[in-house]
């Protein structure tokens, strides 16, 4: 009876979203039908490993970008909850700044200012570092929250049980704390994903330059938009769905 | 069970214990109680060694509770089950046998087996604590207090987050290790249990130790505190 209303339940939510979906899909084709000019992929064919690449490249930036604004976040972590008061003033007024600056402003600033300022003129590396600085603070509420999921009673319990600090990390924190981790990480990365877009800037060939400069030569800016906007959702709603998988699999 | 309290002081950002010294031996059934705020909580974790004294010292069985060592001699039941939350019910206790008693694999299992047997959970053992009632989680945090082998137990209010039919079912579980050999120091709620089990009542007042003695002072307070106390409590 349990597991009868149990499938029964998930075949409810199976149909809405089925029908969910439709709902966006007739929409789409209302809009659709409604244009009278005309609408064709077809220009793009010519630039599709340009297109391919560009992919590629706003994976590889974006993975770079996640990794280094995990270690960077951290860091922030880290200062913030140090005893020393100057760092938690460096952090607050740090984070207050990049919660109020556009990342364009960000990447331009950081790329045409600052670089320059270090005798580096490799603007790619500082669109790069723009976006981890860019998401640093949000990694940083990120572990702030997983971190705090851990009661002060656990951490006396390890206390009491003679933990090494090795220890209390490998088998009791990490752990627990990954779990809390993974969704927001996940979130953040498709930020990170949809933020690599304004490299093109810079010039850098990630998937909307690349597709920026075949709309610049074949006209095609409607369809060429409306392409972007697909192959992003194809990178970001696996994503999403993997992150929602891992978030059952380890929900405690 | 020996017991010293010397000049203990302690304060959080209020004065939660006030100058309390007390001395006590041969009682191995000592129960704590007293109003929220008395800081009867307070006194159990300074006597476990959780938590340190602002200033003053205690002994336990002549040695110091700051002393490294004591630990060992401890087990202690928190409020909420206080498990590891990612671990099966065995697996809370296994870790910490493998990892800080040194002991193997094997040797822990076994550990483990027969002290969530002797609390009733031998159906439960490769739960999560999420999956398990309050009252069979709170015993599973027993049976990992008791598995490091330890002489002294502290239980703080151990079924304070419980229903009557949970607290009932703890209490009797605890009741059942009376024959352990063991000491026991816990701060509880319920006044039958103390009746039961104590040998030795504290009742706490204003951050001191306000009336002592065996449990037979629950029927006839020489205090007036107490006695206000226990009509509110009946």
């Amino acid at each position: 009876m349990v597991s009868n209303s149990l499938s029964l339940n998930k075949l409810k939510t199976i149909i809405s979203y089925i029908a969910a979906i439709m709902t966006v899909i007739a929409f789409m084709v209302f809009v659709a039908l409604r244009q009278t000019d005309d609408f064709s992929f077809e220009p793009f064919f010519p630039y599709r490993n340009v297109i391919l690449n560009g992919i590629k490249n706003t994976i590889f930036v974006s993975i770079i970008s996640l990794l280094g604004s995990m270690v960077l976040g951290f860091i922030l972590y880290l200062l913030q909850k140090s005893k020393i008061k100057y760092f938690n003033a460096l952090i607050d007024v740090f984070t207050e700044i990049i919660y109020g600056t556009p990342l364009l402003v960000l990447i331009i600033v950081t790329a045409f200012l600052i670089g320059p300022a270090f005798n580096s003129y490799n603007r790619n590396l500082f669109g790069v570092l723009a976006l981890i600085i860019y998401m640093s603070p949000y990694m940083k509420n990120v572990y702030k929250a997983a971190f705090s999921s851990i009661s002060h009673d656990q951490y006396l319990a390890m206390d009491l049980f003679g933990f090494t600090p090795f220890q209390r990390y490998f088998y009791i924190i990490i752990p627990q704390v990954i779990r809390i981790l993974m969704p927001p990480l996940m979130n953040n990365f498709s930020l990170i994903i949809k933020g690599s877009a304004l490299l093109n800037l810079l010039s850098y060939p990630e998937l909307f330059f690349t597709i920026d400069v075949a709309q610049s030569r074949n006209f095609a800016y409607v369809e060429g938009y409306i392409l972007m906007w697909g192959l992003y959702l194809l990178i970001t709603i696996p994503l999403s769905q993997f992150t929602k998988y891992i978030e059952r699999k380890l929900s405690l | 069970m020996k017991l010293e309290i010397q000049n203990i002081n302690h304060n959080y950002d209020v004065e939660v214990l006030k100058d309390l010294n007390f001395m006590l031996d041969n009682h191995n059934s000592i129960a704590i109680i007293g109003v929220s705020g008395s800081g009867k909580s307070t006194l159990l974790r300074l006597m476990s060694g959780l938590e340190k004294p602002t200033s003053g010292t205690i002994k336990i069985n002549d040695l110091a509770v700051d002393n490294p060592e004591y630990k060992k001699h401890v087990g202690f039941v928190f409020q909420q089950h206080n498990l590891f939350p990612h671990l099966t019910l065995k697996r809370n206790i296994t870790l910490i046998l493998e990892k800080t008693r040194s002991k193997t694999k094997q040797e822990a299992d076994e550990i483990a087996m027969k002290y969530l047997k002797l609390l009733h959970l031998e159906d439960q053992v490769n739960k999560l604590p999420k999956n398990v009632s309050g009252g069979q989680a709170q015993r599973a945090s027993i049976a990992r207090a008791l598995s490091g082998n330890p002489e002294i137990i502290f239980l703080d209010e151990p079924t304070a987050s419980l229903d009557p039919i949970l607290t009932h079912e703890v209490l009797t579980a605890v009741e059942e290790l009376k024959g352990l050999g063991k000491s026991f120091i816990f701060v509880t709620h319920v006044l039958s249990f103390v009746k039961d089990f104590a040998d030795y009542v504290i009742y706490m007042h204003e951050g001191k130790i306000h009336e002592c003695g065996t449990p037979d002072i629950l029927d006839d307070p020489k205090t007036n505190e107490l006695n206000e106390f226990m009509k509110k409590v009946r």
